[in-house]
C-alpha cells in the first residue's frame, strides 16, 4: 500500500517552473532518496509534500488522506501522519529537549502529560539522548540537536517521516551519527523519504533512489543500480562528481 | 541648608510622584498590547490596513508628544463641543486619562516598531517547524513566537521605559500635578533650583529601579541563546 502519492504535480514561482510534473509513489516500509543538483526541485517537492507549499496542479495524498490545500481540514488531518527533519533542525530554542519533543503532543494532538513523557523517554533513549531532556538545544551539539529533531518529528507515531538534507548543516564528524539513527530507523520498516547529498547513504539505506534535476524525475531505480550504474547521462555526470 | 524646607519639598515631590507613577504605569499597561495589536497590523496583507497603521505611527513619531497631549485634551472640547471638565473616573480626572490616553498611543506606535522588527526577526524555520508539528496558528504565536521575540526586544524596550519615565514631565502642560509640576512650581516660589536637583533624583532613582528589574528579566531569560 502506497504511504505517499504524489501525482503529476506542477509548481511554479512566478515565471520559474520549477516542479514540471513529479509522480512518485512511496510503500509502506519503503526509503526513498531524493538526490540531484541544487536548485533541481528537491527540496521544494519536499516542502510540497509537506503542507508548506502549495501546488499549481496535480495531487498529494498521505496515509489516504487527499492533501487539498484549500481545505483546512485536510491540511490539518495530513499534518499529524508525517514528520519532516530539517536540515537547520529548527528546533525551539526557548523549550527543554523534552518540551521540543512532548508540547505538540500535549497542545495538538491532546495526550496527558505522562504519557508525553512517556513518549518522550523512550524516544530520547532510542536517539541516545536519554541524560540530554532538561538541556536546551543551545547545550547540544548539531549532531544531538539533528537526534532531538528526529525524535520530535517521530513523536506523534506518524505513518511517513520526510528528511530535507538532515546532515548537510553538521560537521562531517557528526553526521555518522545522525546516519546511524536513520539507518536503524530504516531497519524498523519506517517509511522514509530523505532528500540527501551522501551518495553512500544513499546506497546503503535506501531501497529506490530518484535522481532529480530541472523540476523532473530523470532517473530511479533500485539504490544500487542507480549508483553503481546510472542509465542517463545527466546521473552519470551528477554522481561523476562525487 | 534649610532642612525644614527640604523635607517639605520632598514630601510634596513624593505626592506628586504618585501622578507620575500612574502615567508611567497605566501608559505600559496599555500601550504594549496595543503596540502588539498595531505591529500585527503594520505587517497586515491588507494593504488598506497596513497603510493606515503606517500613516498612525508616521504621525505619531513624526510631531511633538506635548503637542499629541494638547490634542487629546483640547480635541474633544474645540472640535466636537464635547465638554470634559466633568469627567471623573475614581481619583483621575480627564487631564489624567487624557495624559495617559496622549502616552499610550504614542508609546503604542514606538512599541510596535520595536514588536515589529522582532516579529519579522524570527527565522522562518521556526513557523514551518510549528506548523508541520500541527500547531494552531494562535499557538505558534503565543508559544512559540512571542517568546521568544519578547527575549530579542527586551534591550530596546528598556530603552523605550527609561525614556517614558523621564517623558512623564510632559504632562506638566496639561497641568497635571505630576513630579515635575511641583518641582517647577516649588523652585518658582522658593526661589531656588533645590526642588529640580530634588525631582532630578527622583527620576534618576526611579530608572535606577528600571534597569535592574529589566536586568533581571533579561537573564531571567538566559537559560538560551
Amino acid at each position: 500500500m502506497s504511504v505517499l502519492e504524489i501525482n503529476d504535480i506542477y509548481k511554479s514561482f512566478d515565471d520559474l517552473k520549477v516542479l514540471k510534473g513529479i509522480t512518485l509513489h512511496v510503500d509502506e516500509g519503503e526509503v526513498v532518496a531524493i538526490i540531484g543538483p541544487s536548485g533541481g526541485g528537491k527540496s521544494t517537492l519536499l516542502r510540497c509534500a509537506t503542507t508548506l507549499t502549495d501546488i499549481d496542479s496535480g495531487s498529494i495524498k498521505i496515509a489516504g488522506i487527499d492533501l487539498d490545500y484549500k481545505d483546512k481540514k485536510s491540511i490539518a488531518a495530513v499534518r499529524g501522519k508525517f514528520g519532516l527533519v530539517f536540515q537547520n533542525f529548527n528546533l525551539f530554542p526557548h523549550y527543554s529537549v523534552r518540551r521540543n519533543i512532548t508540547e505538540a503532543l500535549v497542545s495538538v494532538h491532546k495526550k496527558s502529560k505522562e504519557e508525553a513523557n512517556a513518549i518522550c523517554d523512550e524516544l530520547l533513549a532510542k536517539m541516545d539522548l536519554s541524560d540530554k531532556g532538561d538541556a536546551y538545544p543551545c547545550n547540544l551539539s548539531g549532531g544531538q540537536q539533528q537526534r532531538v529533531s528526529i525524535a520530535r518529528a517521530l513523536a506523534a507515531s506518524p505513518d511517513i517521516l520526510f528528511f530535507d538534507e538532515p546532515t548537510s548543516a553538521l560537521d562531517p564528524e557528526l553526521t555518522a551519527g545522525v546516519l546511524n539513527v536513520i539507518k536503524e530507523l530504516a531497519v524498523e520498516k519506517m517509511t522514509m523519504v530523505i532528500v540527501t547529498h551522501e551518495m553512500n547513504f544513499a546506497r546503503d539505506v535506501a531501497d529506490r533512489i530518484i535522481f532529480m534535476n530541472g523540476g523532473v524525475i530523470v532517473e530511479e531505480g533500485p539504490a544500487m543500480e542507480v549508483i553503481n550504474n546510472p542509465k542517463h547521462e545527466r546521473t552519470k555526470a551528477f554522481l561523476a562528481g562525487y | 541648608m534649610d532642612w525644614d524646607q527640604l523635607l517639605s519639598t520632598l514630601k510634596q515631590l513624593w505626592q506628586g510622584f504618585g501622578f507620575t507613577f500612574g502615567i508611567f504605569a497605566f501608559t505600559i499597561l496599555f500601550s504594549i498590547p496595543l503596540g502588539l495589536l498595531v505591529a500585527r497590523g503594520r505587517m497586515a496583507k491588507n494593504i488598506v490596513v497596513s497603510s493606515l497603521v503606517r500613516f498612525y505611527i508616521s504621525i505619531m513619531r513624526g510631531t511633538p508628544l506635548m503637542l499629541q497631549l494638547l490634542l487629546v485634551y483640547f480635541g474633544p472640547y474645540y472640535l466636537f463641543g464635547v465638554s470634559t471638565g466633568s469627567i471623573q473616573w475614581g481619583p483621575f480626572n480627564y487631564r489624567f486619562i487624557a495624559t495617559v490616553i496622549g502616552f499610550s498611543l504614542n508609546y503604542a506606535a514606538y512599541f510596535a516598531e520595536i514588536f515589529r522588527g522582532g516579529i519579522q526577526s524570527m527565522p522562518i524555520g521556526q513557523y514551518q517547524a510549528a506548523q508541520v508539528l500541527g500547531f494552531s496558528r494562535m499557538q505558534t504565536y503565543f508559544k512559540i513566537i512571542l517568546p521568544q521575540v519578547v527575549k530579542r526586544v527586551l534591550p530596546s524596550v528598556t530603552n523605550e521605559v527609561i525614556t517614558l519615565v523621564k517623558d512623564t514631565s510632559l504632562a506638566q502642560v496639561l497641568a497635571v500635578t505630576e513630579m515635575f509640576t511641583v518641582a517647577k512650581n516649588l523652585a518658582s516660589s522658593q526661589v531656588s533650583v533645590m526642588p529640580f536637583i530634588a525631582a532630578g533624583a527622583f527620576y534618576y532613582i526611579a530608572n535606577a529601579i528600571v534597569e535592574i528589574a529589566m536586568n533581571r528579566i533579561e537573564r531571567s531569560m538566559n537559560y538560551y541563546s
